[in-house]
């Protein structure tokens, strides 16, 4: 499908530009402010755990499933944890049907970081049996409308569904089911920029003007537990700086909506 | 989107029984062994036995202008994507204007360029060719785009186009509709956006009755509104 | 696995009769991006379907110079089931969405629009039995949101033989249990069943079985049928509740 080239007008662009250029951005917003965000825990039976994530019109769907499964020879008493994310063609007129590209591919990985840097799930606790059997854990990304800032979205779902994960251990025969321990709450920030300016949580219409984005996952104690850099370009250390001071602000606003779920 | 819609105009379904007078039978029905039935989902005029779509892509006709952007340049014209399931073509000897000595076609438009052209002809595989011989025909390389449902348009353009020019008048600005649903709308940036607002209004309500005058006290509430520096 | 009993008084495991469809509950217009959009819960399924198109078809060797083609994509997100399932197709998805594109064509007006596709991509968020009829009933509806050309809607319901008795619109353990599984869809006209688009079986039934079971997904279609049409109308009139 020639589609995944979306061919936009040069003047609306140029509108979206001129705006920023006096210092606005097309929705009203703040340059650091995120869109208005929904999360929705437990929607999902069939899963372990589950989250909706909507930022504007953006959605994001996350499910959690457990089995039990080998670990990995230099962690033998130690969990797994598996994510993958699907751009599913459902969620915009240019996803394609097929195996994860690397689209799909960066944005599982960015996810996982934060919650494997940020030791959110305690993988100790995930050992059954020493060197042989461990806690599989798959957190499986399903986009389902993508207005924009796919990332933070993912993450948020990710981190929500996983609050919402009970251990199947009932149903593999290891006793009570129980809670999944989540020591920390890690929140992505991805900004977009644009010449020298800043944007934080883009929407698909900004994403037409730059593909320059960097995320920056902190944990609660404000540490920077994952950094992504994505796109083509240059990016200076003051810059990095500026967006790291505002990511960690802006996850803190974040992070007391999670505390709710 | 949230339709208005006023709850006399009844709504059908694809299959739904609507006459039994083939001859009479208009856009948006099929028939079969004589009977005339609702073919696509929206809003029925019984006198004129058709069906007004909600929704659904744009498919051109001859005559019709249109809205492009210009998506890829080649040797003899360019291929423009006017918002449909079928691109259409601009011939080079399409263009008003000569093409200078040693120059071609992307010297002229490239991808992204937007502008206003007449479909002048189809062909039985649906390969649309476009215009800008035409005086609503323009590069336009200044301005605002803004998209619509292509069903709507005709609300926008109002009765004998009294509604655009309505817009025009009472906010000074140049608008232009194409038929595929994109308009254009050029002007000082607070009219503008009056203007912006206003088509978003008819899209949304285009099935109610009573939107001029609607649109008229709008544009004047809107007018009192602190310019923005 | 013979002697679990599965129908109790004339009750199934779920308090229904044999006769009654699960809660169904179906939303018109619920994405953004796509052109028309659906979600449905049918019992324990989530589904969500979206349509994109009539729009151009490349590479050109897939286009048609005479009707438009029409592609379905059903998919099972990973956690939609109890063992996780591996992302992506696999035989059986390739084959529900074959037959489920062949419950659409014949009702799809595709003389209109030479040499485009309307995609169909239904995403199951959550399974539990009958998910092939669910999807179909919810990108009928999709279709429908997205303005596209059809001599009706489809409708879809899968019926079943469980303990000796033809019932309606089984759950998982019915489906498992049971002798026979059988997902019909229907074309529907001016509110008269036209003809069956999709039907499968696999299990054991007799002649006389398999006629009862047939009248009984009948039933069950038209009361799908209400139901899409109440969500499509519901749509327009915009007295469905609001977030």
């Amino acid at each position: 499908m020639k589609l995944s080239n979306e061919i936009v007008a040069d003047i609306k662009r140029d509108y979206v530009y001129q705006k920023l250029r006096n210092n606005e951005r097309i929705d009203g917003r703040g340059f650091t402010e995120f869109r208005k965000i929904r999360i929705e825990t437990g929607i999902i039976d069939k899963a372990e755990g589950s989250a909706v994530v909507r930022i504007g019109d953006t959605e994001v769907m996350v499910g959690i499933k457990m089995q039990p499964g080998e670990p990995f020879p230099d962690t033998p008493d130690r969990g797994v944890i598996i994510s993958n994310a699907e751009l599913v063609p459902l969620a915009s007129p240019t996803f394609e049907p097929g195996p994860p590209d690397e689209n799909s591919i960066e944005l599982a990985r960015v996810v996982d970081r934060g919650i494997r840097e940020s030791e959110a799930i305690d993988l100790e606790k995930l050992c059954i049996t020493e060197g042989e059997e461990v806690w599989l854990v798959f957190i499986d990304i399903h986009v389902l409308d993508d207005d924009g800032n796919l990332q933070d979205a993912s993450a948020l779902a990710a981190i929500s569904a996983l609050l919402n994960t009970t251990i199947p251990n009932e149903r593999f025969g290891y006793g009570d089911d129980e809670i999944l321990p989540v020591r920390d709450l890690p929140v992505s920030v991805t900004s977009l920029i644009v010449d020298e300016m800043i944007l934080v949580d883009p929407s698909s219409d900004e994403e037409k003007l730059s593909k320059s984005r960097i995320t920056i996952t902190t944990d609660t104690h404000d540490n920077i537990v994952a950094i992504q850099k994505s796109g083509a370009y240059t990016l200076t250390e003051d810059k990095l700086y500026e967006v790291v001071d505002i990511s960690i602000e802006k996850a803190r606003e974040i992070r007391a909506l999670l505390r709710d779920v | 989107m949230k339709e208005v819609i006023s709850p006399e105009r009844k709504i059908v379904l694809p299959g739904d029984l609507i006459g039994k007078n083939p001859k009479k039978a208009g856009p948006g029905t099929y028939v079969e062994n004589n009977r005339v039935y609702a073919g696509i989902f929206g809003l029925l005029d019984e006198k004129s036995l058709r069906v007004i779509p909600l929704k659904g892509r744009y498919i051109p006709e001859v005559g019709n202008l249109v809205i492009g952007i210009i998506e890829e340049t080649q040797s003899n014209g360019w291929s423009v994507d006017i918002d449909s399931p079928y691109e259409a073509f601009l011939p080079v000897s399409e263009y008003p204007g000569r093409i200078p000595q040693g120059k071609d076609p992307k010297d002229i438009m490239k991808t992204g360029d937007v502008i206003s052209a007449k479909v002048v002809n189809i062909d039985p595989l649906m390969r649309v060719y476009l215009s800008m011989k035409d005086r609503n025909a323009k590069i336009l390389n200044r301005g605002r785009l803004v998209e619509i449902i292509h069903t709507r348009v005709p609300r926008v353009i109002g009765r004998k186009g009294s509604m655009v020019s309505l817009l025009k008048k009472e906010l000074g600005i140049s608008i232009i509709v194409g038929q595929n649903g994109r308009i254009w709308v050029f002007g000082e940036e607070d009219k503008a956006n009056i203007a912006i607002e206003c088509i978003k209004i008819i899209e949304r309500e285009a099935h109610t009755d009573g939107l001029t005058e609607r649109i008229t006290e709008y544009i004047k509430n809107a007018k009192k509104r602190p310019e923005r520096s | 696995m013979e002697d679990i009993k599965l129908i109790v008084d004339g009750r199934r495991i779920d308090g229904r009769k044999p006769d009654e469809l699960r809660n169904v509950k179906i939303e018109a217009g619920v994405l953004k991006r796509a052109d028309g959009s659906c979600y449905i819960e049918m019992g324990n399924n989530k589904i969500v379907a979206a349509v994109y198109g009539p729009r151009s078809l490349h590479p050109k060797h897939l286009q048609n110079p005479n009707r438009v083609v029409v592609r379905y994509r059903y998919n099972m997100a990973p956690f939609s089931v109890d063992e996780r399932k591996r992302p992506g197709p696999d035989r059986r998805s390739v084959e529900i969405s074959k037959v489920s594109k062949e419950a659409f064509e014949p009702v799809i007006i595709k003389e209109l629009f030479p040499r485009s596709s309307i995609d169909i991509f239904v995403e199951v968020l959550q399974a539990d039995a009958g998910t092939r009829v669910a999807g179909i009933n919810a990108a009928s509806v999709a279709l429908a949101d997205a303005g596209i050309p059809m001599k009706g809607l489809v409708s879809a319901v899968a019926v079943g033989k469980v303990d000796g008795e033809i019932v309606l619109d089984l759950v998982k353990e019915e489906d498992n249990y049971g002798q026979a599984d059988i997902p019909v869809a229907t074309f529907i006209r001016a509110g008269k069943i036209e003809g069956i688009t999709l039907l499968q079986m696999d299990g054991r039934v007799s002649k006389d079985e398999l006629k009862k079971a047939l009248e009984l997904a009948k039933k069950g279609c038209m009361e799908i049928y209400r139901m899409q049409k109440e969500a499509l109308i519901n749509r327009c009139r915009g007295d469905e509740i609001v977030e």
